[in-house]
């Protein structure tokens, strides 16, 4: 949300009083209904949320009557704290990633309403759910605590895991706000980076070793988990007690830190924009000068470096930590090629900003634009992804020749499925987005979600085909299941220019890019 | 049809623009010649920008004619676009280039060669010199609409389309901006300037036009639009 920075002057401009919570609550409300009143699509909207509510309510209760083999039963009690574990990570990192969490209100508009830190809080928490990590990661954990409980006492034990869902999540906001709050102060970028290098390290080393691991998982989540497995209805109403009381801690601890961080100025933005780029020579050709300003346009925005650089790397670092082994490698092009392509790709033409409008009076051909913003996608996914398999590869051995080439042809295949996507929604549904700030995102919560899981679903089966038939040792059919995915891709692509080219369409994404 | 199909720097005849039930420009008729300089003047919402749009090639009109430097906008859309210098009323800067940049993106789609110096000139005329290599997004209004004047005038247009190129800009700009419409006009350019400054517009057009409701009232030389009598006249025109 758009904090204009307080003078930290006032001696009690860090405090959190009652009065104030009340009154930031109030203004949630007031903001929740001003976002329902002005959706696009108000009935898809309530569709997508009653089919997360109904996708909720099954995957906490189907999987208590499956009857399951003894051994998967055993697998899954295992990985349970894991998968709690699981939770806490992905809301920790989600939230330092977008520099605070998500807005309930852009920066700019918001600019005009006098809205807190505290406000600001309370609707970066609302908004937490609205993330496809989050989201497919609780309800597996939902999913595993049915297997686990049973029905007699699944009630009592899902209320426990909703509780621990909770208070994870309130965690995540309490440390990103306090990493942006060291963020924004002197020299706090370097100390971020370096604290995140540190720990991505120590996580990566705890990941490598089998015995340190199980101590990463053995404080409040092997607790909970023990209590999931076979707790008395005692034992899981306290530590659900506990939880509820400990997040409520943890939300007035967040509203405090978010107070403290918005008295100082965000420094990445203020780097960004006053640091002189060493002008170079003219490109020779249109494309290649088009190139360089798109490829600019994403590497000097700090939401879409840090994102690019948080899905090459992360992923990577877990196949390392977790000693991957080549088959699962195959999966990760298109984890991370989905993720990436959320970043801008969903929405390529807000890289322009109201830019746009200059852009589209420039003689050239509109193919060529959107080829260059194309290329650069292109580029930004396969970079990413290669980091992610090169770091994978560290442990993972030698691959066979079927394995290879499965990587090599999900990692095109699944490249050229996000590209022709993001061609496709970017001119079906433009938003106006302003990516100066960590926490903008390139279209709203709700439609990031869908398109998530969407791209998500795609390149995951893409993945596995490729992925089973190498394991099949099949390299004939692997190259056969390739050349038609990106067939269709490229007829994608190319009916995507042909829209493009239609003037009336593209002065209707520039009327709403532009606005 | 392509090539030139007209003789007048900016010809507009019968143009409507329709953006699904709401009607922005309902019938506007406007001639500017070389070597002239027209004033757009109007209300909020009287269809000024979106008939630059128009001819700026940005908008396709919904009906009615459009020429640029001679080239019908819908017909031969790039050969318009090449005629045609475009300062728009909002933004128009990419948030992440450089004013170089900008310059450098401009100058090659337009095929330009030995333009720098011209460039750094312009900059250095809208005192925009020392920040031409810092990204756009940090520049204040003002710094946003000088830029878009210099992206307007770089290639020495045969049409020259300001909107709004004083809002905000302070005298040394506003003076700057003045130099570019005497320069172009001197030139043989045809140049349209969209504002609500009547006063500025007298000064530097000779003709002004006068929408309403996306129609044209009037078209009247600047002289009967200078001073009080001008400011009760266009009153008038605007009731």
């Amino acid at each position: 949300m758009g904090l204009v920075p307080t003078a930290p002057s006032s001696p009690d401009s860090a405090s959190v009083r009652l009065s104030e919570v009340r009154r930031a609550v109030a203004d949630l409300r007031h903001l929740l209904w001003f976002r329902a009143a002005t959706l696009n699509r108000p009935r898809v909207v309530v569709i997508a949320l009653a089919v997360f509510g109904a996708v909720t309510l099954l995957s906490a209760t189907v999987p208590a009557w499956i009857d399951l083999d003894p051994a998967v039963l055993a697998r899954a009690t295992r990985a349970l704290p894991a998968a709690l574990a699981a939770v806490a990570a992905i809301s920790v990192a989600s939230a330092i990633a977008g520099g605070g969490g998500r807005e309930l209100l852009a920066r700019d508009p918001a600019s005009i309403h006098p809205i807190s830190p505290v406000t600001d809080h309370l609707g970066a928490l609302v908004l937490a759910p609205l993330n496809t990590g989050w989201l497919l990661q609780t309800w597996l954990l939902l999913g595993f605590t049915a297997v686990v409980a049973g029905p007699e006492r699944l009630l009592g034990v899902q209320l426990l895991t909703l509780a621990w869902v909770v208070a994870a999540t309130v965690l995540g906001q309490v440390v990103a706000w306090g990493v942006e709050w060291v963020r924004r102060g002197p020299r706090g970028a370097r100390v971020v980076r370096i604290g995140v290098a540190v720990a991505l390290g120590v996580l990566a080393g705890v990941g490598a070793t089998p015995d340190v691991r199980q101590v990463l998982v053995a404080g409040p989540a092997r607790i909970v988990a023990t209590a999931i497995e076979r707790g008395s209805a005692g034992a899981i109403a306290l530590i659900t007690l506990t939880l509820l009381v400990g997040g409520g801690v943890l939300v007035v601890l967040g509203a405090r830190l978010a107070t403290l961080a918005a008295t100082r100025m965000p420094r990445d933005e203020g780097r960004q924009e006053t640091r002189a780029h060493a002008p170079r020579p003219t490109p020779s050709s249109p494309l290649a000068m088009m190139v360089r300003v798109d490829r600019a346009s994403v590497w000097r925005s700090v939401p879409l470096r840090r994102g690019t650089l948080l899905l090459a790397i992360a992923p990577g670092l877990v196949a390392l930590a977790g000693g991957l082994r080549w088959e699962t490698l195959i999966l990760l092009p298109g984890l991370v090629a989905s993720g990436c392509v959320l970043l801008f790709g969903v929405n390529l033409w807000c890289l322009d900003g109201r830019g746009m409008l200059w852009r589209e009076t420039l003689p050239v051909a509109p193919r060529t634009v959107l080829v260059a913003r194309a290329w650069v996608l292109a580029e930004v996914l396969f970079g990413a992804a290669l980091i992610t398999i090169v770091l994978g590869s560290v442990r993972a051995g030698m691959p066979t020749p079927a394995e290879a080439l499965a990587v090599v042809l999900a990692l095109v295949t699944v490249v050229g499925q996000a590209v022709s996507a993001g061609l496709r929604w970017s001119e079906k549904s433009p938003y106006a987005v302003d990516l100066r700030s960590a926490r903008a995102t390139p279209a709203p919560p709700l439609t990031m979600v869908g398109y998530s899981l969407r791209l998500a679903l795609t390149t995951t089966f893409t993945g596995l085909y490729f992925a089973t038939l190498a394991a099949l040792g099949r390299p004939l059919p692997m190259l056969a299941v390739a050349v038609v995915l990106l067939a269709i891709s490229a007829f994608r692509i190319v009916r995507a220019s042909r829209r493009w080219s239609d003037p009336v369409r593209r002065s209707a994404v520039v009327g709403v890019v532009a606005a | 049809m392509t090539g030139r199909e007209s003789q007048s720097a900016i010809e507009v005849s019968g143009l409507r623009v329709q953006f699904g039930t709401v009607e922005a420009v309902t019938g506007v008729d406007l001639r500017v010649e070389p070597g002239q300089a027209m004033a757009l003047l109007g209300r909020n919402g009287a269809g000024k920008s979106t008939t630059m749009r128009v001819l700026a090639g940005v908008v396709p009109p919904t009906s009615g004619r459009a020429f640029v430097g001679g080239y019908d906008v819908r017909e031969s859309t790039l050969d318009a676009k090449r005629a045609v210098g475009y300062c728009p009323d909002v933004g128009g800067l990419v948030p992440r280039a450089t004013p170089w940049e900008h310059l450098q993106l401009n100058a090659r789609l337009r095929g330009l060669e030995g333009w720098e110096t011209r460039g750094r000139a312009l900059l250095e005329r809208f005192d925009l010199g020392g920040v031409a290599h810092r990204v756009t997004a940090g520049f204040s209004h003002g710094m946003q609409r000088r830029l878009s004047v210099v992206l307007a005038a770089l290639h020495q247009p045969s049409v020259l389309l300001l909107d709004e190129p004083f809002d905000g800009v302070d005298p040394i700009g506003v003076e700057a901006t003045f130099e570019v419409i005497e320069d172009a006009r001197a030139h043989g350019s045809g140049v349209l300037v969209s504002t609500h400054l009547r006063d500025l517009a007298v000064q530097v057009c000779g003709e002004v036009a006068v929408l309403r409701g996306g129609t044209r009232m009037a078209t009247i030389s600047s002289g009967f639009m200078a001073g009080e009598d001008g400011a009760r006249a266009y009153r008038a025109l605007l009731a």
